[in-house]
């Protein structure tokens, strides 16, 4: 699974403690998210997706392998 | 949100300390005898039930976690139980041929045995995630 997490904070110019009090989960947390180890729920996709005032598809999409 | 978090994990923490603070002086009174049997089962029975509210703080805590913290918890209670098991199955057999170091591997050192795996199972999923 590839993210576009650190490409959306870059455009909004926030730092990973910025997005993550945003969306209600902790900075480490975030930090595995973006670096793709940990896969998150579809509520925080969501969530994550509202507050970049994108979609869950740009900001997650599936590895060749996965598609 | 961020409060209630903090006061779930001091919650669970606390009761800890409780539990420690009353497990160590019940294990030493019923070491040496000192009540009669009814009043050692009551004395046994105290650091159970404040066990039982230590870990129903402590799943109270998880509940408020996020995510990623939930499933490092949930890795490192997976981790800790398996190897505990794998503990108690080795000790077992061993038995069976009469090597078994109850000074090392007794009923009073398997909890210590227990949450050390826990702490291996957290370090390894903390790192796995890099949470």
């Amino acid at each position: 699974m590839k993210n576009t997490i650190k490409v959306e904070r870059a455009k909004k110019n926030w730092t990973q403690a910025d997005l993550a009090k945003n969306i209600g989960i902790s900075r480490q947390g975030l930090n595995s998210i973006e670096t793709g180890k940990f896969i998150p729920s579809t509520v925080l996709a969501l969530r994550m997706a509202k507050v970049f005032d994108t979609t869950v598809e740009i900001l997650f999409q599936l590895d060749d392998e996965e598609a | 949100m961020e409060q209630s978090k903090k006061i779930a994990h001091q919650n669970s923490i606390i009761f800890a300390l409780i539990h420690g603070a009353i497990y160590v002086p019940a294990a030493w009174l019923l070491k040496h005898r000192i009540f009669e049997q009814p009043v050692s089962i009551i004395i046994a029975i105290v650091p159970i039930i404040t066990f039982a509210i230590f870990v129903y703080k402590l799943i109270k805590s998880y509940a408020v976690m996020d995510e990623v913290k939930q499933r490092v918890q949930f890795e490192a209670v997976v981790i800790g139980f398996a190897l505990t098991v794998m503990l108690v199955m080795l000790l077992f057999l061993l038995s069976l041929c009469d090597l078994s170091s109850q000074g090392w591997f007794g009923y009073a050192q398997l909890p210590g045995y227990c949450w050390l795996f826990y702490f291996v199972g957290w370090f390894i999923s903390k790192r796995k995630y890099g949470a």
